[in-house]
């Protein structure tokens, strides 16, 4: 280990911490879009990886470079602002069209639409 | 010096004019004909002024040097036979210009015509005095689209738009076939100067290629001189006005060929092949000439009939090549030009007079226009070849060379036997235009009662008429000096002085001509009555027209079999094109690649990373389902392809190739959502096709396959041989080397791009532009196919709750559009240093603007924000373009860059490069083109639901497009 040699402990100490729990936090979301049976649940799993997964790996690589840069790197800061607001929106986009489908096909166990939506428009 | 401006003014004057006159208003008659008038003067002066020289054996000349490494030099020339025929052509333009100031009606646009009328004479007169070949063909295809302008100049008259095409076609294809022939013989000699040409005519003959660039050079001469079998542009070219038929047809057009016959003849002459193309051609086409001549109802036609014979006698004298065929060539083609531009000016007089040209309804002119009928009667007498007139003496130096000259073949042997028959029939015809038209009964039953034209319109064929007899008369005093000058400069200085008398004696010739007189007349006087009912041509030959076979030719060149290939392999139906191109990929491929493409001895092969393995299996799975899913599941395959584009991003990024990926990731994007809003507009893919399960389709889907696989393959194979190749050193060290010190960036690629190969890029971002544009252009005329107008059914079902749908996602969308715009912007200014650039940057911004045109709607979206893409991509252009002209202003070559660090207040030095000026023009230019598409497709939904709102009744609001 070249260059990561010389990091003092109580640098390296919650940057392993961090990225550990991050891609922990991957992993279980990826099992669970896997394990999980239907569209809906799915959906819910790998946003702990989008979330916190790469949050904490994020604030790990932050915390690592400017410590072997030695300037403050906030790079990362713009990747995590760009992720979390971006997956909800997919995630949104993916769940919305799916129970559009779903009750455009009259699916069964889809909740359907509320009265006052219709009314509205 | 002086000379070599009046050599430039002798050249240029007439092109001056033309422009002069085109600007001249419609309605000043007279000021155009002045102006050419005086052009044409101008040109005699300057002409006069370079004749000392030139007779005293000198040649002057005009050389501006253009390239002069390819021997392409603006280089003119004027020799003794130049000069004389220099003299012709304005000499005879000038009684054209005044001719016509008095045939052309009050409600022709005369400025127009004097300027192509100008422009013709200008690239004549360029033919003539070109010292260069390639310069020479370049005034000879000038004369071709000018004659076919002149020809076409009455473009109402369906007749004058067929004959002017028709003489363009003919006569520009070969042009080309003489392009391809002098450019042969600048190979064979090196080099393009005439004289150079001329004097190397060994080498020529000798050369293995001589037959080739003899047949083409003579396609050239006799497509221009109207020689059989390419005569038949001639007749058609009559639907011209009679001026430019007398300019044209007489003195300038059609002797451009003879002219180039005669004046090659020194470099390909004087070898077997020359003389039985050349006189074996000239003597059919004197005899087939005079023969359909004699048979024509149409003035003009019988007119051009004799042109086109007259040529073939001027031909085969160039043929036969002997000094003295030589100087008769030279003779005739200035006796010619005088009497024929005299007669086609009478017959223009007399239907312009009488309002037709039909010979069956003319007749006993003599009596009402005297003087015209005169001076018709003398031209006519000239051209059978009368005794004291000018047509005598070339015609009896024809007879001469045809009996005297021998090399024994059979065609020599036949040359006065064939000779005489042609006489017979041109005597012929010249008395059935006498007789008929000026002889007999009063007409009946004319258009118009015919009378004398205006003095002025007359002048001209007087002028002409007296030039006939005062040089059939007096020719060793008028016309000799200048006919030995010119046969001088053609033959060398050495050859001895000809002098042409009236009276040689009575020798073999001159029984010929007095036997061609009487049988001529006899055969006239005999048929008359048959020929004048008969069909227009000959007997039995008539049904022959070669006009006809042309036009059929044409038409299945230019309409039936390009229909029958588009049918083949045209834009509506792709997959034969898609295969195609695949077909030629690959043998091109094969051709170029099969002899020396070998795996190296030593392949160096890395160990296979098992984690890379994955991710590659991965990728070519998504690649084979799209594959699998394209046929019915296009969102599928779409979706599998966006896979497989990511696969390859991470290959980039995992071999140390960020610029790659980062550029691979966002062009990934932006074509995978423009597909997607394609694909709203294909037609849904029916599951069953009726024809899907028949032997025939699985065939052409098992060879389909087999093509796919092939190319493939291929494509695999010559990857792995060239990867494994030992590293040698190439352009890519000197990059990596030089891209800090020259370019002043540490971003290899963006240095290569922007600055080492600048102008490649210049290029590509041109070629974008054009197929930016090219494909906004297709999607605004593009209308979808019925089925897929309707509004598609997730839109349909439930419409309004997709507003409310979209809420959370467009507001963080929106949000995100600063954020991508900084995102751009951070590519753009790390590019010359860091993975980044114009192009990243450029397709960025393009991706931000997308996302705004989805997360609300194209309203929307452009009440508050217009893109103007073309103004992107015209900025984007011109700073690109300006930046490398930039260089100029310090005196380096185009797209010179500069880099040197600034200091900035507050951040310090920064490196500045004027390259990253040129990537701002890359950005702009991506930006506008990427967008222009996004809009064109945006732009198909809001025209679609304008339609369905027309349609139906109550509109109703679509939320999202």
């Amino acid at each position: 280990m070249n260059h990561l040699a010389g990091i003092p402990l109580w640098i390296a100490l919650p940057v392993a911490v961090l990225v550990v729990t991050g891609s922990s936090l991957a992993l279980l979301g990826t099992i669970g879009l896997v394990r999980l049976r239907s569209f809906y649940d799915r959906l819910h799993a790998p946003t702990l990886g989008t979330s916190w997964g790469v949050g904490a790996i994020l604030l790990a690589s932050m915390l690592l470079f400017s410590w072997l840069e030695s300037r403050p790197v906030l790079h990362e800061a713009l990747l995590g602002i760009l992720v979390i607001v971006t997956t909800p929106a997919t995630y949104l986009f993916l769940g919305r069209a799916a129970l559009h489908r779903d009750r455009a096909e009259n699916a069964p166990d889809v909740p359907k639409a509320a009265a006052d939506d219709k009314a509205q428009d | 010096m002086i000379e070599q401006n009046l050599i430039l003014i002798l050249v240029l004057l007439p092109f001056v004019g033309a422009i002069a006159a085109s600007t001249i208003s419609v309605n000043s008659r007279n000021a155009a004909a002045w102006l050419a008038a005086l052009v044409m003067l101008g040109g005699l002066a300057a002409l006069s002024a370079l004749h000392a020289q030139v007779a005293e054996g000198r040649v002057p000349r005009a050389v501006i040097n253009w390239i002069p490494a390819l021997h392409l030099n603006l280089s003119l020339r004027v020799d003794g036979f130049a000069w004389m025929f220099v003299g012709l052509v304005l000499g005879i333009g000038l009684l054209v210009v005044i001719y016509a100031r008095y045939y052309l009606s009050k409600t022709d646009p005369v400025p127009r015509f004097y300027a192509f009328l100008l422009a013709f004479t200008g690239s004549m007169i360029g033919l003539l005095v070109s010292g260069n070949i390639i310069l020479l063909v370049v005034f000879w295809e000038l004369t071709s689209l000018l004659s076919f302008l002149l020809i076409g100049y009455w473009y109402q008259n369906p007749a004058a738009r067929d004959g002017a095409r028709m003489a363009l076609i003919v006569t520009a294809l070969g042009g080309i076939c003489l392009l391809a022939a002098m450019l042969m013989i600048g190979q064979i000699i090196g080099g393009y100067d005439l004289d150079l040409v001329l004097a190397s005519g060994d080498l020529i003959r000798a050369h293995a290629t001589y037959p080739v660039v003899l047949g083409l050079f003579l396609i050239g001469a006799f497509t221009k001189s109207a020689q059989f079998p390419f005569h038949f542009w001639l007749p058609g070219a009559m639907a011209a006005p009679t001026p430019v038929s007398a300019f044209l047809h007489s003195a300038t057009m059609v002797k451009a060929g003879v002219f180039l016959l005669v004046r090659f003849s020194p470099a390909l002459g004087g070898t077997g092949a020359w003389f039985f193309a050349v006189t074996g051609t000239g003597m059919a086409t004197l005899v087939i000439g005079a023969l359909i001549a004699l048979f024509r109802h149409d003035l003009k036609g019988l007119l051009a009939y004799s042109t086109i014979s007259h040529l073939g006698l001027i031909t085969a004298l160039a043929g036969i090549g002997s000094n003295g065929a030589i100087v008769a060539a030279i003779f005739h083609i200035a006796n010619h030009a005088v009497f024929k531009a005299s007669l086609f000016m009478a017959a223009g007089i007399i239907d312009h007079e009488s309002g037709t040209r039909d010979m069956r309804r003319l007749s006993g002119l003599m009596r009402l226009m005297p003087y015209t009928g005169t001076l018709a009667i003398v031209a006519s007498a000239a051209m059978a070849g009368v005794p004291l007139l000018n047509g005598f003496l070339s015609k009896e130096m024809f007879f001469a060379e045809a009996v005297e000259w021998h090399n024994g073949t059979w065609l020599d042997n036949a040359l006065p036997y064939i000779a005489l028959v042609a006489s017979i029939f041109s005597v012929a015809y010249s008395l059935r235009f006498i007789m008929t038209v000026f002889f007999g009964p009063a007409p009946v039953d004319l258009p118009k009662t015919p009378h004398e034209p205006v003095p002025w319109m007359r002048r001209p064929v007087e002028l002409l008429v007296l030039t006939c007899l005062v040089v059939g008369i007096v020719p060793g005093l008028s016309l000799g000096p200048l006919l030995n000058m010119a046969a001088q400069s053609v033959l060398g200085p050495e050859t001895p002085w000809f002098s042409i008398a009236v009276w040689h004696g009575f020798n073999t010739p001159m029984i010929m001509s007095v036997l061609a007189m009487a049988l001529g007349a006899a055969l006239y006087f005999a048929f008359a009555m048959r020929i004048s009912d008969g069909p227009e041509g000959p007997p039995l030959l008539h049904r022959l027209r070669a006009q006809k076979m042309f036009e059929r030719s044409l038409l299945a060149l230019s309409w039936k079999w390009p229909r029958v290939l588009h049918r083949l392999a045209g834009t509506e139906r792709l997959q034969p094109q898609l295969r195609l191109i695949v077909l030629a990929a690959i043998a091109a491929g094969v051709a170029t690649l099969w002899a020396g493409m070998r795996l190296a001895p030593q392949p160096q092969l890395t160990a296979l990373d098992p984690a890379f393995a994955v991710m590659w299996a991965v990728g070519a799975l998504c690649g084979m389902g799209a594959a699998w899913m394209a046929k019915y599941h296009r969102f599928a395959a779409l979706v599998l392809l966006g896979g497989a584009g990511l696969i390859t991003c991470l290959t980039f990024a995992w071999f140390s190739a960020p610029d790659l990926a980062v550029t691979q990731l966002l062009v990934e994007i932006a074509t995978t959502v423009l597909l997607l809003l394609g694909l709203r507009w294909l037609p849904k893919r029916k599951e069953e096709i009726a024809d899907d399960r028949l032997a025939s389709a699985r065939l052409r889907r098992l060879r389909d396959l087999a093509i796919a696989l092939v190319m493939g393959l291929g494509m695999a194979g010559v990857a792995f041989v060239v990867m494994t190749r030992p590293t040698t050193s190439n352009i890519g060290d000197w990059f990596l080397r030089n891209a800090y010190h020259e370019g002043g960036g540490t971003n290899v690629v963006n240095v290569i791009l922007v600055d080492f190969r600048a102008f490649d890029t210049l290029g590509e971002i041109t070629v974008l532009a054009i197929v930016g544009l090219s494909v906004y252009a297709l999607l605004r005329r593009f209308r979808p196919a019925p089925e897929s107008a309707e509004s598609p059914i997730q839109q349909a079902t439930d419409a309004p709750r997709l507003k409310d749908a979209m809420f959370v996602p467009s507001v963080l969308m929106q949000w995100m559009f600063p954020v991508m715009i900084v995102l751009a912007a951070y590519f753009f200014f790390r590019g010359h240093d860091l993975p980044g650039g114009g192009f990243s940057a450029g397709v960025t911004l393009a991706i931000g603007l997308l996302v705004q045109y989805i997360a609300t709607n194209v309203r929307w979206i452009e009440a508050r924000l217009i893109v103007l893409p073309i103004r992107w991509m015209g900025a984007g252009l011109l700073i690109a373009g300006g930046t490398g002209m930039g260089a100029w202003l310090f005196g380096y070559p185009f797209l010179t860059a500069n880099a040197q660090y600034i200091t900035l207040p507050l951040i310090g030095p920064v490196p500045v490069a004027t390259a990253m000026v040129f990537d701002l023009g890359v950005f702009a230019l991506v930006v506008g083109a990427t967008v222009l598409m996004l809009i064109a497709i945006a732009h198909q939904s809001l025209r679609i639901a304008r339609i369905r709102a027309q349609d139906e009744p109550q509109p109703s609001e679509q939320a999202a497009e």
